[in-house]
């Protein structure tokens, strides 16, 4: 056995214990804040659906940047400039093994999903006429840049998430682009999206994905999925706010417009012209946040060796746990009482108290963090006429006690206050 | 209820401590909506009723039940208490001012301004105009001459409030 296989393997039983589960008190370790308290109590942070926590890792990475090699990458040829593109570049390189995309040129660095869904909307050049498709739980995030479309004569359909036959009786052939979540930040429920990509493409529509919950929860393979456009943030896998990365087809984002130009995304330029760089560089206009994507791909490089498919089982044990203990308090679960389709995240109500209290409750007395209000998805919770949840987004480093404290304290909510 | 509350109390607070201000500040747009009969949206309400709460619920958490289940009736009496103790204290001033006494004319009563002292009285001569004013009061011993009830009219030697 070569011995970066068996440092590997090492690594492996680290994470997983003896039962080939996570083994979370080790992965605690690595998050400093877990060592904070706040009057005198541990943080039980169950937000992670907005925003993870960072392990000491990804923060010793961007510090390494800005202590050891703080320069320009691309354009710059001297030593710290050539560290820096190096550096660059194995991150892109991470970020394509991790999505198993074909080749690194398909993989452009944003500032977070938002801004790779607004940059195919507007490079797509679509038309008067043409329509474009998305569910009716989408976050504001893949809902607002198509309604900004409408201007030039644009149309927007919805259909049902999750609902194959509605969306096939939206799929007409003006339909070009099908933007839609792989799993939604409301109630943690999944898109059939093999299947809605597939009906797409047999109607020649392109499919934009927004991944900002699935990606980091569980195993996306674009190459599987035949996305044809994939977008996905940093600060919800572990890396650091102000990442993200927009994955598309080479062909297709060959063909493409830039949405910003500016340094490092032209070849050459005069007072009347320029001549646009190639990917994934065209994309990139104006100096990258280094430190964030060097940082981003050490976050990828950290769920990889933990494996996604270990953490997507350890998030459905602990959402489980919750779902059982929350139905028998008879509180409203919104997405379905199926913990595993769910993943990580329980979005609940109780009878009589609004969901900014429960939140507020919670934080108060126990320090759990949780969110509360309508998660950037105010369509969907003003269509169903709900003043919004209270939403529970598990971790990595979420523990069967966490969880025993939040449903200890949900009960009491319940025995008090209702 | 609690918004007008939280304006008194984070407005007083908010002199000394910038955090507080802010939170006034949000109070007092909340106030302000509510007089216009709009829905305070800010959610300042519900972030002070669930901070309550949770703070009671650590370790008197029967009382945390009544406070969240009563909380506009006891936001509501806490207020009126509040306008009540302005009132009073307003009252208390003026006849502070007026007679030298918290509790009113001629009264014998303890009053707690009484502890302020001389802080607000100044010393006149009798040519001052301030002899002439009603809100003069002359000290037995003072040196007055001449006095109607309690309005001094001259050779007033004794002392008016600022």
């Amino acid at each position: 056995m070569s011995r970066k296989r068996r440092r590997h393997l090492q690594g492996k039983l680290l994470w997983f214990g003896d039962q080939m589960s996570l083994n979370v008190e080790k992965i605690k370790e690595d998050f400093p804040i877990f060592l904070r308290k706040i009057h005198g109590k541990r943080i039980i942070y169950m937000d992670s659906a907005c925003v993870t926590l960072k392990p000491r890792q990804v923060v010793e990475a961007m510090n390494k940047y800005y202590e050891y090699f703080p320069a320009c990458a691309g354009r710059s040829s001297h030593k710290l400039g050539r560290e820096t593109s190096d550096q660059i570049n194995n991150s892109r390189k991470t970020l394509q093994r991790f999505i198993n995309a074909k080749s690194v040129n398909e993989v452009i660095f944003t500032k977070n999903t938002t801004e790779g869904i607004n940059l195919i909307s507007n490079s797509l050049k679509l038309k008067g006429g043409d329509v474009i498709l998305t569910s009716d739980k989408e976050h504001n995030s893949c809902l607002l840049p198509f309604q900004l479309l409408k201007r030039k004569g644009v149309r927007h359909e919805i259909f049902k998430f999750g609902n194959l036959d509605d969306f096939q009786s939206k799929l007409t052939k003006d339909v070009k682009l099908v933007a839609t979540a792989h799993t939604s930040n409301l109630d943690g429920t999944s898109n059939p999206i093999r299947n809605i990509i597939r009906l797409a493409h047999e109607n020649n529509s392109l499919v934009l994905v927004d991944g900002a919950q699935s990606v980091p929860h569980k195993k996306v393979d674009v190459r599987r999925m035949n996305v044809d456009f994939l977008a996905f943030s940093g600060h919800k896998m572990l890396g650091p706010s102000g990442t993200g990365v927009l994955y598309g087809k080479q062909d297709l984002m060959e063909r493409l417009n830039p949405l910003f130009l500016g340094g490092d995304a032209v070849k050459n330029s005069t007072y009347n012209n320029y001549e646009i760089e190639e990917l994934p560089k065209k994309f990139e206009a104006g100096l990258q946040n280094y430190a964030g994507i060097i940082g981003l791909a050490e976050a990828a490089r950290y769920l990889t060796k933990m494996g996604r498919d270990n953490l997507e089982k350890h998030l459905i044990n602990l959402n489980e746990l919750i779902t059982d203990a929350f139905q028998n308090l008879d509180i409203e679960i919104l997405g379905g009482t199926k913990a595993e389709k769910r993943g990580g995240i329980i979005s609940f109500n109780m009878k009589k108290i609004n969901p900014h209290e429960i939140a507020g409750i919670l934080n108060e007395s126990s320090n759990i963090m949780i969110r509360s209000g309508m998660h950037c998805v105010h369509s969907w919770f003003n269509a169903h006429e709900l003043k919004g949840s209270a939403r529970v987004s598990l971790y990595a480093y979420n523990t069967r006690e966490d969880c025993g404290v939040l449903i200890k304290e949900i009960m009491k909510i319940h025995k008090l206050l209702l | 209820m609690i918004c007008i509350l939280a304006l008194v109390v984070f407005g007083i607070l908010g002199i000394f401590s910038a955090t507080h201000r802010k939170l006034a500040l949000e109070a007092f747009e909340c106030v302000f909506k509510k007089i216009r009969l709009q829905p305070c949206d800010s959610g300042l309400d519900k972030r002070l009723k669930s901070q309550i709460t949770g703070k009671l619920m650590r370790k008197h958490p029967k009382m945390a039940r009544f406070g969240y289940r009563h909380f506009e009736a006891v936001s509501l009496i806490l207020t009126i208490i509040m306008i009540v103790s302005f009132v009073y204290s307003g009252l208390g001033i003026y006849n502070f001012v007026a007679y030298g006494n918290c509790n009113g004319e001629s009264s014998q009563e303890a009053c707690v301004y009484e502890g302020l002292g001389n802080a607000f009285k100044i010393d006149v001569d009798c040519e001052s105009p301030l002899c002439q004013n009603e809100y003069c009061t002359c000290k037995e011993g003072s040196g007055c001459q001449e006095k109607e009830g309690d309005i001094c009219k001259e050779n007033c030697y004794g002392s008016v409030i600022k």
